[in-house]
C-alpha cells in the first residue's frame, strides 16, 4: 500500500477535440449472451483427461478458466468445476457448450448472463461471424487481422507475446554441425514475413523473448545476410539436404517455411518444407509423456514452433520457453529464478541464441474480433485468460 | 552579404565560456535532478562499465533513448554518468576511430527501467546492464486558461475505492481522518509524520459475494456508508463509534439506484470565478481507457471552460463534497492497476 498525503498536484495541457455537449459514459450493465466461437475441438472439459493437441489444450485452459477459481503452481485448475465466474450449463461435446454466469463467484457474478461457444469454427467462418454479427468474440490469426478489419470487423489486438522460431531438433547429424544452422539462421528475411506474410501484424525477433518484456530485445539481430550464409554454406562439404517440418493446420507456419525455403534457396541452401501431422506434432511438441524427437515419421532436421508467453515477466517466459525447448533441441541454458536480474536474463537468452539450436524468426500478437455491443473488454496479459467475466454487453447495439 | 557586426566574436566567446561554466551544473545539482534511486543504479552501471571497459580509459559516449523517460530525464541520466566515470578515472572523447565507444541506451522492461550500455572496442563488444525503478515520479504539466481545474491525489491503494473523505478528527484537534469505503470495509487513517497511518478499519459483512461492480458511497456530515448490501453508521470524527452491517438487498434495483450518479458521471461544483455553479463531467469511454474530467457551465453547453483533466485509467465515481467547493474522484490507473483518490477543484486564474 503507498501512501502519498496530498502531494500531486496536476495542471492538465492536453485539448480534446472530441469534447462536445454532456454524454453519458458508459459504464456496466448486466444481461445478455456472449457468442463465441474457437478454432479447437474440445472433447473433455474433464481435468483428468487431456487434451489431445496443443491447440485443444489451450482453448481448453481458456475454457477452464472461467470454469475454476483457482489454479495450481503449474498451471492446472484446481477444485470444483463451477466455482469461478461461470459454470457448465450446456455441453455437446466437441461442437458447442453454454456457460451460465456464477451468482456466488467470489469476484463477483459475471455482467453476462451466459456464453454460448461455437467449437471447430474455421478461422474464415469466424471473421464472417463476426462481420455478419453472428458472433460477439473470436480469435482471428494476426496474419488475418488487417484483413479483418479492412472488411470493417472491430479488432484488438495485443502486444506481441507469441514467438514463432525455427527449433533445429536434436539427433538429427546434419544440423550438428553449427556452421549448418548459423548459415540457415542468417539468411532468413524476417522483415519479409513480417511485412509480407503477417501484414505487420508482428515485429522481427532476433531474441526469446520481446522488447517490452526485457527492454534487452534490441540487443539481438534480426538482420539477414544472405551474403555470409552462402559463404558458410559454401564452406560445408558434402552440402546437406534438410528438411524443415511445419504444422499441417498452421496455415501461417506453412507459408513461413515456405518463405525460409526461398530464403535459403537464394544462398544456395539445399532446404525443403514438409507438413508435418497432428499427430506426429504431438511427440515432437513434447505433448506426450516421453517426447520422441528421434522418431523417425515426423523426417524434419527442423521444424516451426510457436512459443506463448507464460506471463510479462521475462525470467518466468524465459523458463518456460527452456522447459518447453528442452526436449527437442540441445539448449544451452537453465530456468532462472523469477527474481532474476535483467542482465542474467539477458545473459541466459544470448546464451542460448548463441548454441544456435532456436532460431527467433517473428513475434505475433493475440487478435481478437469484436462485435460492436461488447464492452470493457480489456487484452489479457501474456499467460492470463480471458477476462470475460469483466465483459458486458452494450444493449443500445443490439445483435442481429 | 551581411558583415557580422563589430565585436560578434568577443562576444561569442563571452558566452561560450558562461555556458560552459554555468551550463554544467555541478554534482550536487545534478543529483537533484535526478532521483537517488536512480543514481544508485547509474552508480552500479559506471562500475560495470569501468569494469569491462579496462583497460580503456576513453571513450565515446552515445545515448539513445528507446524508453518512456523524457528528454529532461535523459540530459540528467547522461550528465550524472558522465560524472560517475569522470570520477571512477575515465574521460569522454568526441567518436575517434580506434579508441572504445560506449553506447548507452535507455530501455525498459515489463517491470522497470533497464539501462544498458555496451563498450565497444575494435570487434569486441561487452554488454552491462543495469535496472531502475519506473513510476518513480509522476509529472504535472500547466496550463493556464482562465479557470484551470486542479487535481490532487490523495490516496491509491491496490483494492478497489467506493468512496473517500476527509473529517476532522475528533480526538486530536487541528487533525484530520482520511475514511476510505472499499467493497468488504471501511478504513479510517490518521495523519501523522506527513503520512497517513492505519488507525481502525471495520468489515463490513455481505450475505452473498459483492458484485463486480459494487457501488457505494459516503455522507460524512450525517456519519454513514452507504453499500447496496452494507451500511456503516456513526460519528466518522470518531472511528471507535463506528458499526457495520449487513442489510438486505434487492440487486438490480438497488444498483441502478447505486450507480445513478456513477453512470451519469456529473457532479455540480459552485464557481468561485464566475458566480455561476459549474457541471464536471467524465468522459464517454468504458473501463478500459483513459479519462478525464471537464467543466461545462451548464448541461447543454457544447464547449468546456476549462483544459480537461486527464486520468491514466477509468473514472469509476464522481461526487460533489460537502462544501461544494471540490468534487472526491475515485479512478483506476491502467498503468499501475491501482485504485486512486483524488480531489477536483476549480482556480481562477489570469
Amino acid at each position: 500500500m503507498k501512501l502519498r498525503p496530498f502531494l500531486y498536484l496536476a495542471a492538465i495541457s492536453v485539448v480534446l477535440s472530441a469534447a462536445g455537449p454532456l454524454r453519458p459514459a458508459r459504464r456496466p450493465r448486466y444481461g445478455g449472451t456472449l457468442r463465441v466461437e474457437i478454432g479447437a475441438i474440445v472433447h473433455s472439459l474433464d481435468p483428468a483427461v487431456a487434451a489431445a493437441n496443443p491447440e485443444e489444450a489451450g482453448a481448453k485452459a481458456e475454457l477452464d478458466a472461467l470454469l475454476y477459481d483457482q489454479h495450481s503452481e503449474d498451471g492446472t485448475f484446481v477444485g470444483t468445476a463451477g466455482s469461478g465466474a461461470f459454470r457448465v450449463s450446456a455441453w455437446e461435446a466437441g461442437k458447442s457448450a453454454v456457460f451460465a454466469a456464477n451468482e456466488d463467484y467470489r469476484e463477483g457474478r459475471p455482467f453476462v448472463d451466459s456464453i454460448e461457444i461455437q467449437m471447430g469454427r474455421s478461422a474464415h467462418d469466424r471473421m464472417l461471424d463476426l462481420e455478419l454479427n453472428k458472433a460477439d468474440f473470436a480469435q482471428i490469426p494476426a496474419e488475418l487481422a488487417r484483413q479483418a478489419a479492412d472488411r470493417g470487423v472491430r479488432v484488438s489486438a495485443s502486444r506481441p507475446n507469441e514467438l514463432l522460431a525455427l527449433v533445429f531438433l536434436m539427433g538429427r547429424g546434419a544440423t550438428e554441425n553449427a556452421r549448418v544452422r548459423e548459415a540457415i539462421a542468417r539468411c532468413i528475411n524476417r522483415a519479409a514475413i513480417v511485412n509480407f506474410i503477417l501484414q505487420k501484424e508482428g515485429e522481427p525477433a532476433g531474441g526469446l523473448l520481446p522488447q517490452w518484456s526485457s527492454g534487452t530485445a534490441f540487443l539481438f539481430s534480426t538482420e539477414a545476410d544472405a551474403r555470409s550464409a552462402k559463404e558458410i554454406w559454401a564452406q560445408i562439404s558434402p552440402s546437406p539436404k534438410l528438411v524443415l517440418g511445419y504444422d499441417s493446420a498452421d496455415a501461417l507456419e506453412q507459408s513461413v517455411a515456405e518463405r525460409i525455403v526461398v530464403d535459403a534457396k537464394e544462398a544456395g541452401i539445399s532446404l525443403v518444407s514438409r507438413a508435418i501431422p497432428a499427430s506426429e506434432k504431438a511427440n515432437v511438441h513434447g505433448g506426450s509423456e516421453s517426447p520422441t524427437p528421434h522418431n523417425e515419421a515426423i523426417h524434419a532436421d527442423a521444424r516451426l514452433v510457436r512459443l506463448r508467453m507464460a506471463s510479462p515477466l521475462p525470467s518466468v517466459s524465459l523458463a518456460a520457453f527452456i522447459d518447453r525447448l528442452g526436449p527437442l533441441a540441445v539448449i544451452n541454458g537453465s530456468p532462472l529464478p523469477k527474481s532474476a536480474s535483467p542482465e542474467d536474463v539477458y545473459d541466459s537468452e544470448r546464451s542460448i541464441i548463441n548454441g544456435g539450436s532456436v532460431v527467433p524468426l517473428v513475434w505475433l500478437p493475440q487478435v481478437y474480433g469484436l462485435s460492436a455491443r461488447v464492452r470493457d473488454w480489456k487484452q489479457p496479459a501474456a499467460g492470463e485468460s480471458w477476462p470475460l467475466a469483466d465483459v458486458w454487453l452494450d444493449s443500445t447495439t443490439d445483435a442481429h | 552579404m551581411r558583415r557580422l557586426p563589430r565585436l560578434f566574436f568577443l562576444r561569442a566567446i563571452i558566452v561560450v565560456t558562461f555556458l560552459t561554466l554555468t551550463g554544467w551544473p555541478s554534482r550536487a545539482q545534478s543529483t537533484l535532478q535526478v532521483p537517488p534511486e536512480w543514481n544508485k543504479a547509474l552508480d552500479t552501471l559506471a562500475e560495470k562499465i569501468a569494469a569491462t571497459a579496462k583497460p580503456a580509459r576513453t571513450f565515446s559516449l552515445d545515448v539513445r533513448n528507446i524508453s518512456s523517460l523524457n528528454a529532461g530525464d535523459v540530459s540528467g541520466l547522461r550528465q550524472t554518468l558522465v560524472e560517475d566515470l569522470t570520477g571512477l578515472g575515465f574521460s569522454m572523447t568526441q567518436k575517434v576511430p580506434g579508441e572504445a565507444q560506449l553506447q548507452l541506451t535507455l530501455s525498459e522492461s515489463a517491470e522497470d527501467y533497464v539501462w544498458v550500455a555496451e563498450i565497444r572496442h575494435g570487434e569486441a563488444r561487452e554488454v552491462v546492464i543495469v535496472s531502475a525503478v519506473r513510476n518513480l515520479v509522476e509529472k504535472a504539466g500547466a496550463g493556464k486558461p482562465s479557470l484551470t481545474l486542479q487535481r490532487k491525489l490523495v490516496w491509491e491503494q491496490d483494492e478497489r475505492i467506493l468512496d473517500f473523505g476527509l473529517v476532522p478528527n475528533g480526538n486530536a484537534a487541528g487533525a484530520s481522518i482520511l475514511v476510505v469505503l472499499q467493497p468488504d470495509k471501511i478504513a479510517f487513517y490518521d495523519h501523522r509524520a506527513e503520512a497517513w497511518h492505519l488507525n481502525r478499519e471495520i468489515a463490513i459483512p455481505h450475505a452473498r459475494p459483492v458484485q463486480r461492480n459494487v457501488g457505494g458511497r459516503m455522507d460524512l456530515q450525517a456519519g454513514t456508508a452507504t453499500l447496496v448490501d452494507g451500511v456503516c453508521v456513526g460519528e466518522f470524527q470518531r472511528p471507535e463509534t463506528v458499526t457495520c452491517k449487513s442489510v438486505p438487498s434487492v440487486p438490480d434495483a438497488d444498483l441502478a439506484l447505486m450507480q445513478g450518479n456513477i453512470v451519469e458521471g456529473h457532479a455540480a461544483l459552485a464557481s468561485n470565478c464566475s458566480g455561476s455553479p459549474l457541471l464536471l463531467s467524465t468522459g464517454p469511454g468504458d473501463w478500459t481507457e483513459p479519462d478525464f474530467i471537464q467543466a461545462y457551465e451548464d448541461r447543454n453547453q457544447r464547449e468546456p471552460i476549462a483544459q480537461p483533466i486527464q486520468f491514466p485509467g477509468p473514472i469509476l465515481a464522481l461526487w460533489p463534497s460537502e462544501d461544494g467547493k471540490t468534487a472526491r474522484v475515485v479512478s483506476r490507473n491502467l498503468q499501475t492497476g491501482a485504485y486512486e483518490a483524488s480531489t477536483v477543484s476549480v482556480s481562477c486564474g489570469d
